[in-house]
This record gives structure tokens, C-alpha cells and sequence, in this order.
């Protein structure tokens, strides 16, 4: 599965199928798109069509998101069975209307849907992290999280580092809840250098950083693993 | 089969590939461009007992013509520090800089800085393409010849979508990863139709910043363009978001795959 999240307000293109799949290597079959509120509750099911390749996503997802907020958007894209399984890697196009913040252009996240990166893990073994300029801008950060398992409340640690001090914040997310966890740009007159996201299963994370003036995202990023 | 097809080919030719991490650059009056230097992952690794010289940088930043604007060297304290490197604004305003370290473990940033807020994408890992002296001249008698009715030697080629509308849009900002000359023909196609092509010329580790708008006729609305670039030599892209003040306004950096 793969999943981002959306906003009232925004014109949000997504392609569905990434430009390097070759129609003879791997064949999308179906694709659902399925869209929860901040608690988990489901407001949109659809069937998309898989020859579809650029998706709208604020026609479909807009009058939702202005009746229940920011909604986490799932795709759950089926293959052809004999080159399951495979995660799609798609991106999208973001901008919000009205703004002069830039369009932004991204990888849409792909998730493993609650399956422990190893079976058997009971430590918080999946780490990604993200630095930050160390600027005084008045841009906002925070971390977009959210939890795609079908049955497991994720626990996460999200850590905030500035020059000689770390924030720890414990995040809790049942099946299909999300939430954003602000990041304060200073801390004790230091200013935030990186942001580390521990959790026991890979979870739905962006980076998301929004100009002061008119709350337009300038940074919807993915975090990274590190190289192995 | 194809694979195994061009390494063959890039034997017969002499041609080799040197890896090399590589950020597009892009500056404006106003807008700030910084690459952040890091190695932070590196510290589950060698970067547990690394020296300041195994954390040390070399950035070479390279203008739109391929010609060397500046080489920066910075060193990482420790595998927790991160280092910024303001890049040199030129009269094009664009191109790429190459980043060569001991062994680097993190993926480095790109950021673009208005003074209000900063967009960021990261760099990639790749590698560079060298040509020796006989190939360099025969590519350069064959994609001359081939120019001349519009086309190139193809021997590379990327699919990428690009976004028009009135109130953004996604240039495209072309690498030409090699010591060749690379010609890229650049086909556009809106609702299936065709709607523009260029034959762009790169010199070697040059670089060019395709306007979208000039592949096309204008967009009432926010439309999807489909783009087939097709290259004698080694070539990447990144898109360059903008928006209702196109390049005069904020801009934002953005990878593809």
C-alpha cells in the first residue's frame, strides 16, 4: 500500500502508475483508494480505475476533508500475482490554490500496512530521520504520521534534536489514525537540527514544513532510512 | 538482456562510469541555494569511531555551460554534524554539484531559501559517464548528423510528467551526466496529442533549464503533459515547481525517481 495525506484547499495530482513500469512488467490490476479522518473512521471508498494514470485527488477527497479535516489517503494497488509482492512507488503533485508558495512534487509513501520490518521485532526497530537548516525562518515543521495496520495501535517515538538537547514525544496511533506532531523550530535558544521517527513498523511519515504567512506547505518530504 | 546489451556496448566503446552523489543547484535574485553536508546514518556504521577526515566533503559545483563555478571542502565534526555550503549564484542560475567523500551513508539535502521559508529535495547516487577521445568524436560526427533533422543518437531515455496550469507549473531542470556532448530530444504529448518537441544541447556536465510553457500552447487550467526525453549520453532531470510568478517567484526543487 501507499499512502499521503490530504488538505482542503490544495490541488493534489496523483500518479497512479510510476512511469518506469513498463506495461509488460508489471501490470496494475486494481486499485482501491480509501480515505480516513484523524480517529481512523473511513469516509471514502472507491475503486479507481487501474488505466487511469493521473488521479484528482481533491475532486474526490475535497468535500470530505472540509467536513472531517486532514484525511489519510490509502492507495492499495494489486499487481499481477506473479510479481507479488511489490509495493507501488508513485509520486504526486501538491499546491495550494491561492498562494505563492511553489507547486511541490513528491514521493508518495509506501507503506508496509503494520508488518514489522522483522517478524518477531518487539523493539522499536524501524528509524528514519530528517535534518533541518539551521536558519531562524518563520516556517513551521512537524511530522504528518499515520498508522495503515489493520489491527495494531503503533507506538512511535518521535525526537526532536537541537544543539545540546533532545525532545522525546510518545505517539500513540490506533489502526488507521493519523496525526501531525509539531516540531517547535527553537528549543532553550537552539534551533532544530533533525528529527528522528522510531516505531516498530514503518508508518505513513512526511516531513511537513508550512509557510508562516499562509500555512502553504513548502516541505512535504519523505524521511530517510539510513544507507545499508 | 538490455542491460547486459549496453554494458557490453559501453566495453567496446571504453566507456566508463564513475559513481558519483550529484544535487541539482538553482539559484534566483532573492533565492538562496544550500546544500546540506551530513554523514548521519553513517554513525550505525563506520561513523561510530570516523575521523574528521572521513567525514570531510568536496562539493564541485558546476554551472549550466559545464564549467566549474567553485569546489567547497567541508568537514563534519562527528557523524551527528551537518554543514551547509551556500552555493554561488551565476548568470544562468543553474546546474549541479557533485559531493565526493570517504564513503557517504546519508542522503544529502538541497534547499531553496526566500528568506520567509526553505524547500529541500535530496540528491542522488549515480555515477558519471566517461567517454574516451575516439567515442567522444564519433558521437559527435553521428548526433551532428542526426540534428540536423531534429533527432538524437537515442540512447538513453526517461518518461516523466510535467504540470501546467495559470497559477503553477513543473519546469524541468536537465543534467547532462557525461564528458559528451548530449543531445536531448524532448517530445511533449497532451490528451495523447503531441504538443510540442526540442532538441536541447548539452555540453558535458552541463545542464538546462526546460520552460514548460514553451512546449506547449497555454493551459486554461492545470493540465498534465506527458514528456519522453531521449539522449546520446547519461542524463537525469529534476522538476522545478512555480508558481504564479513563475521564475520570478518561490521556487521549489523536486526529485524524481
Amino acid at each position: 500500500m501507499s499512502a499521503t495525506f490530504h488538505e482542503a484547499g490544495y490541488a493534489h495530482l496523483v500518479e497512479l502508475v510510476h512511469q518506469k513500469d513498463g506495461g509488460a512488467r508489471r501490470q496494475l490490476a486494481s486499485v482501491r483508494l480509501t480515505a480516513y479522518d484523524t480517529a481512523g473512521v473511513c469516509h471514502v471508498t472507491t475503486e479507481l480505475d487501474p488505466r487511469q494514470e493521473i488521479l484528482d485527488l481533491d475532486a474526490l477527497l475535497g468535500q470530505a476533508c472540509r467536513a472531517h479535516g486532514r484525511l489519510l489517503a490509502v492507495f492499495d494497488a494489486r499487481y499481477d500475482p506473479t510479481v507479488f509482492p511489490y509495493r507501488p512507488h508513485h509520486y504526486a503533485y501538491l499546491q495550494r490554490r491561492d498562494s505563492a508558495a511553489p507547486p511541490l512534487y513528491y514521493a508518495v509513501n509506501a507503506t508496509l500496512g503494520g508488518v514489522p520490518d522483522r517478524i518477531g521485532a518487539v523493539a522499536l526497530n524501524n528509524f528514519e530521520s530528517y535534518l533541518f537548516l539551521d536558519r531562524p525562518l518563520t516556517e513551521r515543521y512537524a511530522l504528518a504520521l499515520g498508522n495503515l495496520s489493520r489491527f495494531a495501535t503503533a507506538e512511535a517515538q518521535v525526537i526532536s534534536y537541537y544543539d545540546g538537547a533532545r525532545l522525546t514525544e510518545e505517539v500513540r496511533l490506533p489502526p488507521k489514525a493519523h496525526t501531525e506532531i509539531p516540531l517547535a523550530p527553537e528549543h532553550d535558544g537552539q534551533r532544530l537540527r533533525r528529527v528522528e521517527l522510531k516505531s516498530l513498523f514503518r508508518l505513513t511519515s512526511y516531513v511537513v514544513g508550512r509557510r508562516a504567512r499562509e500555512d502553504a506547505l513548502v516541505l512535504f518530504d519523505h524521511l530517510f532510512t539510513y544507507f545499508k | 538482456m538490455l542491460g547486459r546489451l549496453r554494458s557490453l556496448a559501453r566495453r567496446v566503446l571504453g566507456v566508463t562510469r564513475e559513481s558519483t552523489y550529484y544535487l541539482p543547484w538553482l539559484t534566483r535574485p532573492g533565492l538562496e541555494c544550500v546544500v546540506l553536508v551530513n554523514n548521519i546514518e553513517s554513525r550505525f556504521t563506520s561513523g561510530r569511531g570516523a575521523t574528521a577526515t572521513d567525514l570531510g566533503a568536496t562539493v564541485t559545483q558546476y554551472d549550466a555551460g559545464g564549467g566549474v563555478v567553485g569546489v567547497y571542502t567541508t568537514a563534519l565534526s562527528d557523524s551527528a554534524d551537518a554543514r551547509e555550503v551556500r552555493l554561488t549564484p551565476t548568470a544562468a542560475g543553474h546546474g549541479f554539484v557533485t559531493v565526493r567523500t570517504r564513503r557517504i551513508h546519508s542522503d544529502l539535502y538541497v534547499a531553496l531559501v526566500d528568506g520567509e521559508s526553505y524547500s529541500a529535495t535530496h540528491g542522488r547516487q549515480e555515477f558519471i559517464e566517461h567517454y574516451p577521445p575516439w567515442t567522444r568524436a564519433a558521437l559527435a560526427i553521428a548526433g551532428g548528423a542526426v540534428a540536423t533533422a531534429g533527432g538524437t543518437v537515442p540512447l538513453f531515455a526517461r518518461d516523466q510528467y510535467v504540470y501546467h496550469g495559470p497559477d503553477s507549473r513543473s519546469h524541468v531542470l536537465i543534467f547532462n551526466l557525461s564528458n559528451v556532448v548530449n543531445r536531448i530530444r524532448v517530445v511533449a504529448t497532451r490528451d495523447g496529442t503531441r504538443a510540442g518537441t526540442r532538441l536541447l544541447r548539452l555540453p558535458p556536465m552541463g545542464s538546462a533549464l526546460l520552460d514548460i510553457a514553451t512546449l506547449g500552447p497555454p493551459a486554461e487550467h492545470l493540465v498534465v503533459e506527458r514528456l519522453r526525453l531521449t539522449g546520446n549520453a547519461w542524463f537525469n532531470l529534476y522538476l522545478v515547481g512555480a508558481g504564479a510568478r513563475d521564475l520570478d517567484g518561490a521556487l521549489s526543487l523536486m526529485h524524481v525517481k
